[in-house]
């Protein structure tokens, strides 16, 4: 690994969030539009006292996060795509950048935005709807590494899967995250799901997360419990990802894809 | 002169079909080689195998004396490839893409180097551009730029000049054959354009359906493949020939 091919991609992935509106857009206003969306809702269910006690930092807490852990994830897939997009696979790799120097640096940019994000929700819920998220974000940071650890997994597989399985795939990108949600408990606690699908809760790290920012909003404490589920979980996913990406990146460049994909 | 490329046995099999079928060559330093063979003959394909692009289904590739797969990265340092269909971030600015690449390279002074590789392409005024407005034969002269960046041992060109008009393609080959001349750069590449491979090439390896039909300098291949004794090299003869022979055999 060569931290001058790393800084590279950087450059290359900085210079496109610049240039490109979409990008800008998916960084700070979905992840705003969301806390005014949770916002208002919560406001509205506080008016008619329907609140339990927290419910309002758990709601806000919930949708902060689990913004973080989607738009890293989607924008792990999405800046792979733009190399689709833009036909500049060929440019890349007959270049001595290898694909983990390339994935290193495409981590690094899109953790950066996904903080950026992250940063602009919290603060609009704090300006607009005086939570503070700031207070529990130490609290916060084993449970986020998790949510985050998480979010790179599933971007490995899914950047695989599009190497392998072309841009017909691409909706991954954008949805794999959203058919995780249900059943990661972001917004309501683990017993609020029927009994049977509770296994499949409890096999996602970002169920541990949720439960784990619930326990502490609520003066629980930290939840070693909830973390080391978490983090048990990533490291089984990684060794999943790993293999799976290797063999699609493998298979892809057999087959002749690496050069024709768009 | 000593070898610099080696191509062995290199096949490449989809499915039934042999797109590259047992090719061997080697490319000696400081040589210009032209890769022809009408479409489908495997041109593309060996390129991409010989940059790590596609792998192998048997065969090795050896540049400067080593084998690809295990010093790819080495080897690439000193290698560059360039294609018109090859495209950058179209968003980027020529300048941005440009640097991406002059630090993919390590390139010591980069800036400085860009802006003498945009002026020898006469395209300095581009360089704020972003490569979205540029026009086809913009975009290969900036292809050529990259190509360019990391002063290249080995420089492989897939069609170099199929989007450039007559005036421009003179100027990229004066371009191509000073760099070789003054800083012994080797050069493989395809071209349809036969006129332009008599002038570049001091050898030709011919294919066609995937296999090695004929190598030589041009006339050698000429007398070879037309099996008539020429005076004067006739590409554009031999490939007319080699194609129609193909479509006879397919009809």
């Amino acid at each position: 690994m060569k931290l001058h091919r790393i800084a590279a991609v950087i450059l290359r992935h900085t210079c496109e969030a610049r240039h490109n509106l979409n990008r800008i857009t998916e960084m700070v206003y979905w992840p705003v539009q969301n806390i005014v969306v949770w916002g208002f809702f919560t406001v509205y269910l506080a008016r008619d006292n329907h609140l339990r006690p927290g419910a309002i930092s758990f709601l806000l807490g919930a949708a902060i996060l689990w913004g973080m852990f989607y738009a890293f994830q989607r924008d792990l897939a999405t800046g792979f795509l733009e190399e689709l997009w833009s036909r500049n696979l060929v440019n890349l790799f007959s270049t001595p950048l290898s694909i983990l120097e390339y994935l290193t640096g495409l981590i690094i940019v899109n953790l950066l935005k996904a903080m950026i994000g992250m940063l602009a929700a919290a603060l609009t819920a704090w300006v607009c709807y005086a939570y503070d998220f700031f207070p529990k974000f130490v609290e916060f940071i084993p449970f986020m590494l998790n949510l985050a650890l998480f979010a790179l997994a599933i971007g490995v597989i899914i950047i695989g899967l599009i190497i392998r399985y072309t841009t017909r795939i691409q909706t991954l990108a954008w949805s794999f995250a959203g058919l995780l949600m249900p059943f990661s408990c972001v917004f309501y606690p683990l017993s609020s799901l029927p009994r049977y699908l509770h296994p499949l809760a409890w096999a996602l790290p970002t169920t541990h997360s949720f439960e784990g920012m619930r326990q502490a909003i609520a003066g629980g404490g930290f939840s070693m419990l909830h973390f080391g589920w978490g983090i048990t979980l990533d490291a089984v996913y990684f060794m999943f990802a790993i293999p799976i990406f290797h063999k699609m990146f493998e298979s892809a460049r057999s087959r002749g894809l690496l050069v024709k994909l768009e | 002169m000593h070898i610099l490329v080696e191509v062995q046995h290199l096949t490449k099999i989809y499915g039934n079909f042999r797109v590259v079928d047992d090719v061997s060559f080697f490319v000696r330093t400081g040589e210009i080689v032209g890769l022809l063979g009408p479409s489908g003959a495997g041109k593309t394909t060996t390129l991409h195998m010989m940059l790590g692009l596609i792998s192998p289904s048997a065969g090795s590739v050896r540049i400067f004396g080593k084998r690809f797969e295990e010093n790819r990265a080495e080897i690439l340092e000193k290698v560059s490839f360039t294609a018109p269909y090859v495209q950058f971030p179209i968003r980027l600015t020529v300048f941005e893409n440009l640097m991406v690449f002059a630090r993919l390279y390590n390139i010591r002074e980069p800036s400085s180097k860009i802006l003498e590789l945009l002026r020898m392409f006469e395209i300095e005024d581009l360089k704020g551009k972003p490569v979205s407005r540029l026009s086809s034969g913009e975009n290969t002269r900036v292809g050529l730029c990259k190509a360019l960046l990391n002063d290249p041992k080995l420089l492989l060109m897939d069609e170099p000049t199929a989007y450039l008009d007559p005036q421009l393609s003179i100027q990229v080959k004066k371009i191509l054959l000073n760099m070789q001349q003054s800083c012994g750069m080797t050069i493989l590449y395809t071209s349809h354009n036969m006129a332009e491979v008599e002038e570049m090439c001091s050898r030709i390896i011919f294919l066609n359906r995937g296999r090695v039909l004929a190598t030589g300098t041009p006339i050698e291949v000429t007398q070879l493949i037309l099996k008539e004794n020429r005076s004067e090299p006739a590409l554009r003869e031999v490939f007319l020939h080699v194609a129609r022979r193909q479509s006879n055999e397919a009809a």
